[in-house]
């Protein structure tokens, strides 16, 4: 990605600092800003974040005329997916379908996102991870989940 | 001395059989929970809080200080092994820690984490025993302007935590900061940055966003490339200390023991402070700084030492004031209260056998904590062994069901997610995680202290120079901040120079 | 040992998973689980566990206290609001419960419609304390002190809704003058740089003062019950030094809408069984308070005292224009 004469690193970073400051320094604008001596909600994200954003310009500014030395590493788009999709499907179904299905479920698809992991051995961890999570988290540590939630029919 | 004898009492309660047993089911349980990411000792203390009912007052408070402090222990071992830090004070010892095991050294620094643990505990201990009153005391001369000092020269010293470009790692603070005030505001209840979400009111998850930001994003860049590198571990070389690293840790764990201490005593946030500061303080004094952060050991003794001395010393407060200093201590309160007990000033003359019990029981913990942990290595080692693919699904596992179990909120998993995206992406583009935690941490407690302080002056900010305690802390910020500057600049020259060469 | 087996069990008990659904005559079947919309460890954890611990006698079920804290006991409130209606999820919670639909103008349940109600338990008397230096000595000389002082004096409160700002409230409305109020994140921290003498003044519940008040840490002014308390027998009340500030933070028990008439009142008799225990009650007196009597732990009573809260609540509330959303 040899887009400019910018360090790819620094004017990327550069660029979420600028955007996240601005995020925070404008959603700030619409709380109670107040006064240095009697601040409001708003006074503090509204300082830093005008201060992250002019730390992202300048993080950006250095990477300048410094053109990229490494090849940037390979994005890891199968890790990516499914890694976020199980944390999502954990958290959008671990009340309704209940610790057993949810937690063989998800240890199944994250084993999947590792290219050297065949379905077999997936499957087979999933049972192996399932067993001993409910043992360590539901028995032994009295965690409050169903096993099996109210949305299976049992 | 009447100190002696009073330890005398607390010995005798604490090597009370039965007592001996709950103070190692305490520590068991902590060093498990501790083991966990999520399930911490505040989730563990409130689950046995119904059952601490049929026991002696002493033994139940003996098992439930036993399990706090027995999950800093544990705490690092997952940060070391897996990147997984459980709690603010493991996310310092992951960044060198997991260096070490990387590096095939996860024995040695397993050590040093219990080692020095356990000669911050029995220091810790030793100064709960002489010096708690006046201590305490001494911790009431803080208020808001002095906390917004000490959390200045906190976050200006740490900069240190990044071993690349000071820029991003002052941004990633800066970031770290923002996300913390992310919730209800608790001077106006403005909810924040919650983006109409109720769930958020109380912020984001500090065990949430060090899992993402550290293990996930680990997890993440890991699969970047898998059939060029196998991951893990190299051959584990050694399980136990060499000469030359004895050498090297003796020093950082008495500082870290020092610092921890004292932070731990103060009620504002001391104790989350201490390993920071410890870490900062080890690259600081040390010759060989570009060491942190590739597998310094003195990166774990330093914190590790420095935690568990605050872990003990933040029961100063509560023991001899009545005063929680932070959310397990205030579970502790309601514990005393369910025995019957109401902590305050008059624990210490009303209930001696408590109250020393408990101190001396602290040390026996410990003690039992060693005997626990160091057999332990060896095993914990081996689990290093297991090939990494099989390892990191259960890491994700381990994470979403215990972050999950602190609050039964499942935007806490949500966040897992979002903050191991951005954390991976970050670190691909140079910029490191811990200042960011620290910022998270500190953020909130930044501003709470500020506010409060301007408050109470009436808008009057000379008072951060006018009380002596906070001036001296800000001079100190201050020198820290020309000490750091200084040579950077005089590198940038060198830097400048050598590539136009 | 035999401690030990018990220990291991009840932490086996408190997880184990209990299917298939419960008839009303033979509930409860399974454990029940009382939310308190707060952190483990407060005044208000503490009031439902000593509860909970009698009534799972009674009951002959594990009653779980489960704390969900966040937005000002909200979002605990609010999971039990659409929690299912089975008897097997209950609220624990206190004033708050009426000052919430007045500080939140967006919320998202009805405490009155939303729940049906158990049974009172207890009311929390407050007083009022200062820091040892704090120049007035006696109650009418802190009324003269804040009229005159006004803005000038500091008044900690241990978050919004908490039952500090709510009594700050009261005092300046009894007074007709402002002070300057200075939020804290919880009693713990309030109570610190009062006895630091950080800050003058805070109204707080016995909860968190009796202690203090004994050992002279603090020094105490009233407290707001009709009565003098047993363990503070020289602090005067309100009333007798001719102040009209009187509030306790009165605690109940309510079950989600629609819950069955018969669960309901199997919960009442199992509260009233643990109201009437004797731990309970030398427990609460250690805490300066007394379970409430037989006819108000009842359900009329505590539809009663909810909806007449309510009203004064949002009197209170609006004059002094505090909202937490």
């Amino acid at each position: 990605m040899a887009v400019s004469k910018f360090e790819t690193k620094d004017l990327v970073s550069g660029c979420i600092f600028v955007a996240a400051g601005a995020y925070f320094a404008l959603e700030s604008l619409t709380y109670e800003i107040g006064t240095a001596f009697r601040m409001g909600p708003g006074f503090m994200p509204l300082m830093l974040g005008t201060a992250l954003s002019l730390l992202g310009l300048a993080i950006a500014a250095n990477g300048w005329n410094k053109p990229d030395s490494e090849e940037a590493p390979v994005w890891p788009w199968r890790g990516l997916i499914l890694i976020i999709g199980v944390i999502v499907f954990f958290g959008a179904t671990i009340r309704g379908l209940g610790f057993v299905p949810v937690v063989l479920v998800s240890s199944f698809v994250a084993a999947m996102s590792s290219r050297l992991n065949s379905p077999v051995f997936a499957a087979m961890l999933a049972v192996t991870l399932t067993v001993m999570c409910t043992l360590i988290f539901v028995v032994g540590l009295g965690m409050s989940v169903p096993w099996f939630g109210p949305w299976l029919p049992l | 001395m009447d100190i002696i004898a009073s330890l005398g009492l607390g010995f005798s309660v604490a090597l009370d059989p039965t007592n001996i047993l709950y103070c190692f089911i305490g520590v068991l349980l902590g060093t498990v929970v501790g083991c966990l990411p999520g399930i911490g000792p505040t989730a563990t203390i409130a689950m046995l809080l119904p059952i601490t009912f049929s026991l002696s007052p002493a033994g139940a408070l003996i098992m439930l200080a036993g399990i706090y402090y027995g999950a800093q222990y544990g705490g690092s071992t997952t940060a070391i092994l897996i990147n997984l830090p459980g709690e603010s004070s493991s996310a310092v010892t992951a960044i060198d820690g997991y260096q070490m095991a990387k590096r095939g050294r996860a024995g040695p620094a397993l050590a040093t984490a219990a080692l020095g643990s356990f000669f911050a505990g029995t220091v810790a201990t030793l100064l709960l025993a002489f010096f708690a009153p006046p201590l305490a005391r001494a911790a009431l001369n803080f208020g808001a302007p002095e906390y917004f000092a000490l959390i200045v020269l906190g976050l200006l010293v740490s900069i240190a935590l990044a071993h690349g470009s000071i820029l991003k790692a002052l941004a990633m603070i800066v970031l770290g900061l923002l996300l913390g005030m992310v919730g209800q505001d608790i001077y106006t209840g403005q909810p924040r940055f919650t983006l109409g979400f109720r769930e958020l009111y109380s912020g984001l998850n500090f065990v949430s966003v060090a899992v993402g930001v550290f293990g996930v994003a680990e997890i993440l860049r890991n699969l970047e490339n898998e059939k060029e590198r196998d991951v893990m571990v190299k051959a584990v070389k050694n399980l136990w200390l060499s000469k030359d690293d004895i050498r090297r840790i003796v020093a950082p764990v008495l500082r870290g023991t020092a610092l921890g201490s004292l932070l731990g005593v103060l009620p504002g946030g001391g104790h989350i402070l201490s390993s920071f500061a410890s870490y900062s303080a080890e690259k600081r004094l040390s010759k060989t700084p570009e060491e942190f952060g590739q597998g310094a050991i003195e990166g774990v003794a330093g914190p590790e030492s420095a935690n568990n001395a605050a872990a003990q010393t933040s029961f100063i407060p509560l023991l001899t004031l009545g005063i929680p200093a932070h959310p397990v201590m205030a579970l502790m309160v309601g514990a005393f209260i369910l025995q019957g007990i109401t902590p305050g000033p008059n624990v210490i003359n009303d209930q001696p056998a408590l109250f020393w019990g408990i101190i001396a029981s602290m040390w026996v913990g410990n003690v039992l904590l060693v005997l626990l942990n160091l057999p332990l290595i060896g095993l914990w080692v081996k689990m290093l062994s297991i090939p990494y693919r099989a390892l990191f699904p259960a890491i994700v596992l381990f994470a979403c069901i215990g972050c999950y179990s602190i609050n039964q909120n499942i935007f806490d998993v949500y966040a897992i997610g979002v903050f191991g995206v951005l954390g991976y992406v970050l670190i691909r583009f140079g910029c490191e995680p811990a200042p960011l935690l620290l910022g998270f941490v500190l953020g909130p407690l930044l501003e709470e202290h500020l506010r409060r302080a301007m408050i109470i002056s009436r808008g009057d900010p000379s008072v951060f120079v006018t009380r002596p305690i906070s001036a001296t802390l800000l001079a100190l910020a201050l020198a820290a901040v020309i000490i750091a500057v200084l040579p950077g600049i005089r590198r940038k020259r060198k830097e400048v120079f050598v590539e136009e060469d | 040992m035999k401690k030990l087996v018990s220990l291991a069990a009840g932490v086996l008990l408190a997880g184990l998973p209990f299917a298939g659904s419960a008839f009303a005559q033979d509930y409860p079947t399974k454990p029940i689980t009382v939310v308190v919309p707060f952190a483990a460890g407060g005044p208000t954890d503490t009031v439902a566990r000593l509860v909970a611990e009698v009534m799972s006698q009674d009951l002959g079920q594990q009653v779980v206290v489960q704390n969900v804290g966040g937005a000002g006991g909200t979002l605990g409130a609010g999971q039990v609001a659409t929690a299912s209606n089975d008897g097997y999820t209950l609220l624990l919670h206190h004033i708050g419960m009426s000052t919430a639909p007045t500080l939140y103008r967006s919320l998202p349940y009805d405490p009155t419609a939303d729940f049906e109600p158990v049974g009172l338990i207890t009311a929390v008397p407050m007083t009022l304390v200062a820091k040892k230096d704090f120049e007035p000595n006696t109650l009418e000389e802190l009324v003269a002190y804040v009229k005159a002082n006004g803005e000038n004096i500091t008044y900690a409160h241990a978050g919004i809704g908490s039952a500090s700002q709510l009594c700050g409230m009261l005092f300046m409305d009894a007074l007709d003058t402002q002070m300057t109020t200075v939020p804290y994140q919880g009693s713990g921290p309030a109570m610190t740089d009062i006895i630091g003498g950080q800050i003058d003044f805070i109204c707080d519940q016995t909860t968190n003062t009796t202690s203090q008040i004994q050992a002279g840490e603090v020094k105490a002014y009233a407290v707001t019950s009709p009565e003098r308390l047993g363990n503070l027998p020289d602090l005067p009340t309100t009333a007798e030094s001719g102040l009209e500030l009187e509030i306790g933070v009165w605690h109940g028990l309510y079950a989600p809408a629609g819950t069955d008439a018969a669960i309901v009142e199997r919960l009442e008799a199992a509260l009233k069984t643990a109201l009437a225990n004797e731990t309970v009650v030398s427990r609460f007196a250690e805490l300066g308070t007394v379970p409430v009597s037989e006819e108000e732990a009842t359900p009329e009573a505590l539809a009663e005292t909810l909806s007449s809260q309510i009203e004064l609540w949002r009197g209170v509330i609006e004059e002094a224009g505090v909202y937490a959303d």
